[in-house]
């Protein structure tokens, strides 16, 4: 029979075999939050649609017509800007679910052991659903306006998951401070609708003049909004440095999330 | 120690569960002022502004101190104590919900713990695909709640609501449901938290009977609970925590009658029922037991048939509330109810006022135990007419011994009387 060992401050190793134990229950979770999601409203799987769809008219009205921006490549506008903002929601909420995942599931974290990075990890699931129906739409509109995807759109499923992964260990990282200080409930939707502007979501990249470009690549999402648009847009040229740039920080953010996570995971039922 | 089949000695069993000195601290933290004016709770915030990180004054407060006690498998283990004794505590670091400040646990094979039933159940979901997400979360794998879907919707008794969302279910049915899913786990070691109070008696009654298959399949279970008699039906050693502490280990009507007396119950010779707690329906707006002090007794604990004598003061509040007599009830400490006794009117009331009275159990035939007394004041113009003014629960807390001076040996199943009246003589004798 398997034996355990509880200890403060447990071994790491016997975490990372439960959480191949508790597989199921990612999947589990994520079915829950879909299948939540869209009971019982009238047009169910609509909203996952309506909402970015919505946004693009918004954005395309006042970047492309009102302050005359040009878009990445030869892309119509309103599709350069319902691929950024596919994208950004992709990070943001991954980011936003798991800053607040000890809050949220405060109720079932404490009358359960389950090694608690299956909730981020169900729920970022969860969104990777929503954002395969986003891309359906996206790829309908393409074809209905006749700008053809190409080959690199294949790639996409590499970017949306770099993407959800950033968006997952930052919030990671945060969620330690959300079980702290609950002003962080305030702080992070604040701060990410002004980060919101400064990603290349409703606009193209070069319309960043180049002396600001080195920093405004140091923005973590900058390089994963360019690399998706990179997908879908077939001359846009794909910015090497932003991306890299990204990776540093989803590495970063990786190393030090999990283990702030971890600490925070032993003992927050106490505090909460 | 045997097992109910008798075959397999406990001694002989290996260990499954071994706890050692496991302490845990929490530390509470006392705010020091209290903003009492606006510009007060102004000037705080914008302290707590200027000083995110530092905190109010702190205390540390051990929940767990220093538990240790070793679970063979197959043994079924009652954890008792009265509340904040550390039983919950030390549930929620066996099945890692929190972690200990210090010690070391060990145990083999999987645990899986029925803390609190219906956790993680989401009411806009059905109550099958709850009882996917459910079981998930208890640590089963899909293969096995495919294998036992049947038996939970069966034992659950919700039928053919089963693809309803719960959210339309009674609350009986939900925690039907919610036991069914828990009670078909299969871990070696299994944690249960007073979940047995679920649903109407009957159902109840279905679950003690589900925990007992599961007790006699040979599973180690450890059992936290309220309820002295289902520890009783399902264990076969307590361990009692006091203060988080282990203050006894070992045989159950041992622990349980210290749980009772030492943990629980306090013996006292003066009452004062002033601000004593009454059931809603005594407003006592005409008379009331003001308290009750023990007579020829300095211990509260009584020999064999020795008489029990107190004085009670009663309050009158209102002029003619005609004759008052007393209904005493006498409960073993187990809640368990053992007599009861209707006295004469000792008094015609008109005045408003203070009584004393002097009360005197002679033959109250009480086994050797732990009880406790209710006093029921009524009064009325006439035995028709009369009506409960207070209801005074518990009145008072004695111990009763053998007649050899100890209080043991007296198993529970003989009942609490003894007759100590029992002529027998021998009327006939043939010699072969």
């Amino acid at each position: 029979m398997r034996k355990t060992v509880i200890e403060p401050n447990g071994k790491n190793l016997q975490y990372w075999k439960d959480i191949w134990n508790y597989r199921e229950l990612a999947f589990n979770l994520a079915k829950r939050d879909i299948t939540v999601r869209y009971k019982q409203t009238r047009i169910g799987l609509g909203w996952a649609i309506i909402a970015p769809i919505v946004n693009m008219f918004v954005s395309t009205f006042i970047f492309g017509t009102l302050a005359g921006l040009s878009s990445d490549g030869s892309a119509p506008y309103f599709i350069m800007v319902y691929a950024g903002s596919i994208s950004w929601s992709v990070f943001q909420k991954n980011l936003s679910q798991t800053a607040s995942t000890f809050i949220s599931n405060a109720d079932l974290m404490k009358k359960v052991y389950y090694p608690r990075i299956l909730s981020p990890l169900g729920a970022s699931l969860a969104g990777l659903f929503d954002s395969m129906i986003s891309i359906i739409v996206l790829v309908a509109m393409m074809l209905i306006v006749g700008y053809y995807p190409t080959v690199r759109f294949l790639l996409f499923p590499i970017f949306l998951l770099l993407n959800s992964a950033l968006g997952l260990f930052a919030g990671l990282f945060l969620s330690a401070f959300n079980v702290k200080w609950r002003d962080m409930a305030q702080i992070v939707p604040f701060a990410l609708s002004v980060l919101q502007y400064a990603c290349p979501v409703s606009y193209s990249i070069t319309s960043i003049p180049e002396k600001y470009r080195l920093i405004y690549s140091l923005n973590p999402v900058t390089g994963m909004i360019s690399a998706f648009k990179w997908c879908v847009i077939s001359d846009m040229s794909f910015d090497t440095l932003s991306f890299l740039v990204a990776m540093a920080w989803l590495v970063f953010f990786a190393v030090v999330g999990i283990v702030l996570f971890r600490k925070t995971e032993r003992n927050f039922v106490d505090i909460v | 120690m045997i097992l109910s089949d008798g075959v397999i000695k406990m001694s002989e069993q290996p260990i499954a569960l071994h706890i050692s000195n496991i302490k845990k601290k929490y530390v509470i933290k006392h705010i020091t002022k209290k903003p009492d004016s606006k510009i007060e709770r102004l000037k705080l915030m914008g302290y707590n502004l200027l000083h995110p990180i530092k905190s109010n004054a702190k205390e540390d407060f051990w929940a767990l101190n220093g538990v240790s006690f070793d679970v063979k498998q197959g043994e079924k283990v009652g954890v008792i104590g009265k509340n904040g004794a550390g039983k919950s505590t030390l549930l929620k670091i066996i099945s890692r919900i929190t972690e200990p400040t210090d010690g070391k646990i060990e145990f083999y094979g999987k645990v899986s713990s029925m803390l609190e039933v219906g956790t993680g159940f989401n009411a806009e979901l059905t109550g099958r695909e709850n009882i996917y997400l459910n079981g998930a979360i208890l640590g089963m794998t899909r293969a096995e709640i495919d294998q036992k879907l049947d038996d939970i919707i069966e034992f659950s008794e919700v039928g053919k609501f089963i693809d309803t969302p719960v959210k339309r279910y009674s609350s009986g049915m939900f925690v039907r449901l919610a036991f069914a899913v828990a009670s078909h786990l299969e871990p070696d070691i299994l944690l249960v938290d007073e979940v047995l109070a679920v649903g109407d008696t009957r159902f109840q009654k279905k679950c003690i009977n589900k925990m007992k298959s599961i007790a006699d399949s040979g599973k180690t279970i450890l059992f936290v609970s309220h309820q002295m008699n289902t520890i009783r039906q399902l264990c076969d050693r307590v361990v009692v925590l006091k203060e988080g502490r282990v203050i006894y280990d070992g045989e159950v009507e041992e622990g349980i009658r210290l749980y009772n007396s030492e943990a629980y119950l306090e013996k006292q010779l003066h009452y004062d029922y002033t601000d004593l707690p009454r059931y809603p329906d005594f407003d006592l707006k005409k008379a009331q037991v003001m308290s009750l002090s023990v007579l020829q007794n300095e211990t509260g604990i009584y020999e064999a048939n020795e008489p029990i004598e107190f004085k009670l003061k009663i309050k009158v509040k209102v002029p003619d509330l005609g004759d008052l007599s007393f209904r005493m009830m006498i409960w073993h400490a187990d809640e368990t109810p053992i007599e009861t006794a209707f006295t004469k009117t000792f008094a015609s009331i008109t005045k408003v006022g203070d009584y004393d009275v002097e009360v005197k159990i002679n033959d109250h035939h009480l086994a050797p135990g732990l009880y406790k007394l209710t006093i029921i004041l009524s009064g009325g113009d006439s035995s028709a007419n009369s009506e409960n003014l207070d209801y005074v629960y518990p009145a008072f807390v004695f111990e009763v011994l053998n007649a050899d001076g100890t209080s043991r040996n007296w198993s529970r199943s003989w009942g609490w009387v003894h007759m100590d009246d029992v002529d027998v003589k021998l009327v006939g004798e043939k010699k072969e």
